[in-house]
């Protein structure tokens, strides 16, 4: 897609030598304040990239500052500083509409303009509801979508096409958030099950999808004996000689405890109790394949992936019944007790609220956040949907430290364009499976390992840079240079109009008067109306601030 | 404290986003001469290229013992077969994949260092992986040691590509706020497409881009980082390119891609980019089922990149400047498991490969009769050690301030 090879040279030049002298005396002006702003603030640049975010935090609003901030040092200061202005940052961002819009991105994909201005009108506990209580939400056009649509669910890349289709689409957005965020920390990687059994992630994806919002407990007991699962953590090769520890750990470490809780004898334990667990096999195929060409085969073997149904079962031969000693207890335990009592655990309410807060609101909550959740979690019986409403209904999590706390992963940044931008029928049925999804670091059903996404910082390099900005090229310009409808910019014939509209859709309208006036400045240089709305879409988007959330 | 980068931002040289290197003030030297009490480590043009095998690589396998009776007992399905062995000395020998690490063995080029661990293995990845990133097991140490090494070190100019990831993300010990790291997956993607061009060829929507990336407050939350990673990415790119034009490789490197992101390495050195640290990843080394098939391919994935990379830098006479170091966050447990795999273990083994390699094998190889935590190696060099021997040795630059303290340097650098 590149039209050239120097595109940061043309830019460079430019820069250095093309513009007219006031404007680059002004440039330099700005750019001089800026570096004066960053070596007066000598904490900001000197500590590492977490504290980069901590320093920041001292005098804005990221918070990661609570445990990245080491003793001594510049970074002290940062904190001392961060403590002095903790009054302003614990505050509610008073603007409705910011509100709304921050509620609808981090429970949601982001809204339109429409469902921000409506959202803006309800009180915190009447937006909350409406996004939790998604059952009574009619969804039938994303049904009707999807039954109209192909998908092959045997083909890894048509399961990342249904479930963006449903991204895009789904009337209940907090449903697909949370069936992501699962995804996200109960993991399995399409690549280790194998292309041919990717049937079996759609399956566990549904399962997030039941469970998105209901008893963590369900969902744990759940997630064990689902098979993709079952494989990708090794449990269908444990057996009573050979214990696997592979999900015996991951199951504390990631899924329930978190590190430091319990001892590699219980990790030893636990295995034991998931020896011989077990999926039934495929059916054997309808004809011998011997005989066969090629071609005819693979048609066979298709056909019985396609009808492949797995259940769980337990193999009692495989299975070590003897007693085991768990986290203090002993008996002859199986699987579902030991995720019982890794349930009863304080543990795992604290990490799991934890964890929940911090996809939400902001990273490395503070403790009594944490506590007043546990006792949510306590008093709902470990209910999710109890917890996520406590979240979405605090202070914290309308507060100036939560606000652009995190960085917008690649999912997002994709689906909330789409929404926003309200495009229908439009897209490129393969632009979820292109080379710029890969290149921002984040394809569906395939986390990088089994702690899933580390997300935070680490969405921003320069490869990925690149990668969000050219997408956008791609998805804003279309291959032929016929550029994509945008609904949601109709109607703003001016410069002005089209610019604040888009700003207000994805950033708050909050951004820079001069980044407001660059762009202007630019889209009233383009006289075709679509060409003009792309590339202030692509502006918008591209911003640094649509790259926070 | 105070850093370079802090001193060339706080507005002497005014580094513009697209600026030729050569048109730089040298930053470093006037840094030097205004701040003596931090002087940094003189640019000796030593280059070091850390390889991570990702997921516990079998030590035991890649360097497995000759003759050895407990290692024959504890590992029937997944053991290497003695006589399938390449033989290196004093019984050990390299994996039968591994030819051309044997050849350049022979060569006198390449040095192993066995049982290298740390006192209280962690055999969770994620934990492991964070340690050694760390270099401290305690993880009391901030950001990575390769971070933190490159703040040390002086370069001749303001160069993007001081410390240059193959891959998406910046990988945690190149992790430092004052230095953004290049991450390249594929050059040709490296750069901004533009569907839309004006008449004279330049590219104002890019150039608009850029004034709010300028204008985006840096007391802002992640400005400094937004700034930093986007002014990296414009100035990459364009010199990444440059140096595509005359860069032809001496070898026909693998399809594979850690091959080519060899080859990008090699493309940076070569074209004399000011590469101090390299960077790149060879993952699927959790071997917990099928483990020959699938060590067997990831040993001959590793030994025909590493060969055609030092083929290609000795060709273009950078081989004497480059040393690969690779590593693992764990080794595997001596005895194999049920599916013919093995589960997460402690000790394992690192190479060192280039020409001011001193051939040999260090380390003590950990016993398999005393086993440690029910069936693992019990480490014998401390990876901090070898960290030290690097920055040391090749480097230029003192490890203790970077490590915390003194540690004992293992002998697989040669004395320049």
């Amino acid at each position: 897609m590149r039209e050239g090879p120097h595109d940061g040279l043309i830019w460079s030049l430019q820069m250095e030598d093309s513009q007219p002298p006031g404007l680059r005396q002004e440039w330099l002006a700005r750019r001089s304040t800026r570096r004066a702003l960053l070596a007066g603030g000598a904490a900001v640049a000197a500590a590492g990239t977490a504290a980069v975010v901590v320093g920041v935090a001292a005098r804005d609003t990221s918070p990661a500052g609570a445990t990245a901030t080491p003793a001594g040092g510049p970074a002290s200061q940062a904190a001392t500083q961060a403590a002095a202005e903790t009054p302003r940052l614990a505050r509610v961002m008073p603007e409705p509409r910011r509100r709304a819009a921050h509620l609808l991105r981090r429970a949601g994909f982001g809204g339109t303009a429409a469902q921000i201005d409506e959202f803006a009108g309800l009180s915190r506990e009447d937006a909350a509801d409406r996004l939790l209580n998604y059952e009574t939400i009619d969804n039938s056009a994303l049904d009707a979508r999807l039954a109209a649509a192909t998908f092959d669910p045997i083909r890894p890349g048509d399961n990342v096409r249904w479930w963006y289709t449903r991204l895009l689409y789904t009337a209940r957005p907090l449903e697909e958030r949370m069936t992501f965020l699962w995804h996200g920390l109960l993991t399995s990687q399409v690549s280790k099950i194998g292309p041919q059994r990717s049937k079996l992630m759609l399956a566990q994806n549904q399962l997030f999808r039941t469970h998105a919002l209901g008893k963590f407990d369900d969902l744990l007991q759940a997630v064990s004996k689902d098979p993709a699962m079952l494989v990708y953590l090794d449990t269908v090769d444990s057996t009573k000689e050979h214990p696997n520890e592979n999900y015996a750990r991951e199951l504390m470490e990631l899924f329930s405890m978190g590190v430091g809780n319990y001892t590699e004898d219980d990790i030893r334990e636990a295995a034991r109790a998931f020896t011989g667990w077990r999926i039934t096999n495929p059916d054997r195929p309808a004809r011998p394949v011997e005989g066969l060409s090629e071609e005819e085969r693979r048609k066979l073997l298709d056909e019985v992936w396609r009808s492949y149904e797995p259940k769980f079962i337990v193999n009692q031969r495989l299975h070590d019944s003897g007693s085991k000693t768990f986290l203090g207890r002993t008996g002859n335990f199986g699987g579902e007790e030991i995720v019982s009592i890794i349930l009863e655990q304080p543990a795992t309410g604290r990490y799991i609220t934890a964890r929940l807060f911090s996809e939400f609101a902001y990273p490395d909550p503070d403790q009594e956040t944490v506590d007043r959740l546990v006792k949510v979690w306590d008093e709902s019986a470990h209910s999710i949907k109890a917890v996520v409403r406590e979240i979405l209904t605090s202070d914290e999590f309308y507060s100036e430290r939560a606000y652009r706390s995190l960085v917008r992963c690649p999912v997002t940044f994709l689906v909330n364009a789409v929404r926003g931008l309200e495009i229908g029928d439009d897209l490129r049925p393969n632009m979820f499976n292109d080379k710029y999804i890969k290149g921002m670091d984040q394809v569906l059903f395939e986390p990088p390992n089994v702690a899933g996404w580390p997300g935070r910082a680490t969405w921003l390099s320069s490869g990925t840079f690149f990668a969000r900005v050219n997408f956008l090229d791609q998805f804003l310009m279309g291959q032929r240079a016929r550029p994509l409808r945008l609904p949601a910019l109709d109607g703003a014939t001016t410069p002005e109009t089209l610019v604040d509209r888009a700003l207000s859709i994805f950033v708050d309208g909050n951004v820079p008067a001069a980044s407001r006036q660059s762009i202007i400045d630019y889209a009233a240089t383009l006289s075709n109306p679509q060409q003009r709305a792309s590339a202030v879409a692509y502006l918008a988007l591209a911003s640094p601030e649509y790259q926070l959330i | 404290m105070f850093n370079r980068r802090d001193f060339v931002k706080g507005g002497v040289a005014l580094v513009s986003i697209g600026t030729t290197a050569q048109s730089l003030l040298k930053g470093s030297v006037a840094f030097a001469a205004q701040h003596p009490n931090d002087v940094l480590a003189k640019n000796n043009g030593k280059i070091l290229v850390l390889v991570q095998m990702a997921g516990g690589n079998d030590g035991l396998n890649t360097l497995p013992p000759i003759g050895d009776a407990a290692y024959r007992s504890a590992r029937k399905i997944i053991g290497v077969a003695d006589d399938a062995i390449l033989p290196l000395e004093g019984g050990y020998g390299l994996h039968p994949n591994l030819s051309g690490l044997k050849t350049l063995w022979g060569e006198g080029r390449l040095a192993v260092v066995r049982g290298v661990g740390y006192p209280q293995q962690d055999y969770s990845h994620f934990k492991s992986m964070a340690i050694w990133q760390a270099g401290d097991p305690e993880l009391k140490l901030q950001d990575g040691w390769l971070g933190r090494t490159l703040e040390k070190m002086e370069s001749e100019q303001h160069d993007p590509f001081k410390g240059f990831n193959i891959g998406t993300s910046t990988p945690p010990e190149m992790r430092i706020a004052s230095i953004p790291i290049p991450s390249v997956n594929d050059p040709a993607d490296y750069n901004f497409a533009v569907g839309v061009r004006s008449a004279t060829g330049t590219d104002p929507r890019t150039a608009t881009l850029m004034k709010l990336y300028e204008q985006y407050p840096a007391a802002s939350p992640y400005g400094v980082l937004l700034e930093t990673t986007v002014e990296n990415a414009v100035t990459s790119a364009k010199q990444l390119a440059e140096v595509a034009k005359t860069y032809v490789p001496a070898v026909v490197y693998p399809e594979t891609s850690f091959a080519s992101g060899l080859s990008v390495l090699a493309e940076a050195i070569v074209g004399n980019l000011g590469m101090r640290v390299g960077h790149v990843t060879l993952g699927g080394f959790d071997t917990h089922s099928g483990q020959v098939e699938d060590h067997d391919r990831l040993m001959t994935t590793l030994d025909e990149g590493l060969t055609a990379f030092y083929r290609d830098l000795a060709a273009h006479g950078k081989a004497d400047d480059v040393l690969v170091l690779t590593w693992s966050e764990f080794g595997r447990r001596v005895q194999e498991n049920a599916s013919g795999g093995s589960d997460h273990g402690s000790a394992s083994v690192m190479f060192a490969l280039g020409n001011g390699v001193q051939k040999g094998l260090y380390g003590d190889a950990p016993s398999l009769s005393k086993l440690i935590d029910n069936g693992n190696l019990s480490f014998t060099t401390d990876f901090r050690s070898v960290y030290a021997t690097v920055m040391e040795r090749w480097l230029g630059v003192p490890s203790e301030a970077i490590l915390g303290k003194n540690w004992d340097q293992v002998g697989f650098i040669r004395a320049a």
